[in-house]
């Protein structure tokens, strides 16, 4: 018998759940899934994550939204992209991951190592920093080697880009809304 | 053949001196490389394509309008930029949805995509069979009686049906490119363990997936291992140093990017200005001194 709080009630259930996948790049093949657990037995991470992976795609099926943020199956996926490989029936799961993880992070879930990693793109246009001593330093190291110089990108290019594809709005609402993540 | 040259941000911002090596075996294999300026991070697999698939595809879809103003087809020496670039063309040409939402952006500040520039991996490049007749040609120093093994990694491999490079689960291309060096290629049960370095949320998983993979090196006595993807190489070299402060024996596997062994074969002095061997964790001191090379 399922204790009570076991039991989801089905108006918990976000109907169009899937939908908020396969309505996006490369999204479709989720509805493909026939729960063989192929992905699953090949997966790199299996032994650390709390929702193997064909649980999270049938999580996603049903309409269980909270139980698939709330996972650490989501951050712990080490994108060696097995399962997607190995797939009978073609689900991108590694892909539909990464459309859970823009879920995730639009609730408001954001893996301060994320931030960082954004924040100096836009600040140098690179995940390293290339700016002030540090471009300095790097500039020394590459001329020992007779390296041509770096022309960096127009910082403001990036910054109209992370604004106009929604992603400034998305950092400052999920800024707001602020909620740990499960790692 | 010219390519346009994505160096993306770890290799010239960090390990400067794998560009070095990979401009210098490029150079005496005839492989053009031509500078993309105003090229960005690729942008990367892991944070930012988590955060946002439109602004990862945006992005990437600008640096490759930059390739395709060049009129060049795109050379990558890092697995994630290969993996972000090719699945950026890949998908883009696949979906005309996004790859119009992409262009309106990109037009507003100039650029077009096309979807004209192919994306290549040196390694693809490098197994060309007249450009490893090429490298046979151009080793002075052939790499005899040395253990190596090769490490493809995930992002030049899977998933195959977007990136359609070597076997997904038995690469063999690499080991290809080490044949034509003269030397023996050991073949080990973990090569397609993946390094665990974009696991790196959870420090345990990266710890563990190494340890298996020097496990199985070190039964196998390799000498070397052989990497493409500069984020392999820098988490195989910490890693063997971090398994090594626990052990009376330590191991000595240097871990080596494909172009710097090839440099090595090709007579290239491992400590100059074309490349510098000895910068990193696990220094390939034993190795040098069976090949007799003295710095």
């Amino acid at each position: 018998m399922a204790k009570n709080q076991d039991i989801i009630k089905s108006i918990d259930l976000i109907s169009d759940l899937r939908y908020q996948i396969t309505n996006q790049i490369e999204g479709k093949s989720l509805l493909a899934c026939i729960q063989c657990g192929v992905c699953s037995s090949g997966c790199t991470v299996s032994q650390y994550i709390d929702l193997q992976p064909h649980r999270v795609v049938a999580c996603l099926l049903l309409g269980l939204k909270d139980k698939v943020l709330n996972s650490n199956a989501i951050w712990y996926c080490s994108l060696c992209h097995r399962c997607t490989e190995r797939c009978p029936k073609s689900v991108d799961f590694s892909f539909i991951l990464a459309l859970v993880r823009n879920m995730a992070v639009k609730e408001g879930y954001i893996p301060p190592e994320y931030e960082v990693s954004i924040n100096a793109v836009l600040q140098h246009g690179f995940t390293v920093p290339y700016s002030g001593d540090m471009k300095k330093t790097i500039d020394r190291n590459r001329a020992k080697f007779g390296l041509p110089e770096i022309i960096p990108p127009k910082l403001d290019e990036l910054i109209f880009i992370v604004k106009e594809t929604g992603l400034e709005k998305t950092l400052e609402d999920a800024k707001k809304k602020k909620k740990e993540v499960k790692i | 053949m010219d390519y346009a040259f994505f160096l993306g941000c770890t290799i010239p911002l960090r390990y400067p001196q794998l560009e070095a090596a990979t401009r210098a075996v490029c150079n005496i294999l005839g492989i053009g490389l031509k500078e993309i300026h105003g090229a960005s991070c690729c942008p990367e697999p892991v944070a930012i394509q988590s955060l946002g698939i439109e602004t990862w595809l945006t992005l990437g879809a600008r640096n490759l309008a930059l390739a395709e103003k060049m009129n060049l087809d795109v050379l990558t020496v890092c697995s994630g930029c290969f993996e972000t670039l090719k699945t950026v063309h890949v998908m883009l040409g696949k979906d005309k949805k996004y790859f119009d939402m992409v262009n309106k952006i990109l037009n507003k500040i100039g650029y077009e995509y096309k979807g004209t520039s192919k994306v290549y991996n040196i390694a693809e490049i490098l197994s060309e069979d007249d450009i490893i007749q090429k490298i046979k040609n151009a080793v002075s120093l052939p790499l005899e009686g040395i253990r190596l093994a090769s490490h493809s990694g995930c992002h030049l491999i899977r998933p195959s049906k977007i990136l359609e490079f070597d076997n997904p689960e038995r690469p063999e291309l690499m080991d290809k490119i080490l044949s034509a060096l003269g030397t023996e290629v050991i073949q080990y049960s973990e090569t397609v363990t993946c390094c665990g370095y974009c696991a790196r949320l959870n420090e345990e998983i990266g710890d563990d997936l190494c340890e298996i993979k020097f496990t199985d090196l070190e039964k196998n006595k390799v000498e070397a291992l052989i990497t493409v993807c500069p984020a392999c190489t820098s988490q195989y070299d910490l890693h063997e140093r971090k398994i090594n402060r626990d052990r009376e024996e330590k191991m000595e596997i240097p871990v080596i990017h494909l172009p710097e062994i090839m440099a090595l074969a090709f007579g290239i002095n491992p400590k100059s200005e074309n490349m510098d061997i000895m910068k990193r964790a696990i220094r390939p001191r034993k190795l040098l001194e069976k090949l007799k090379i003295e710095i």
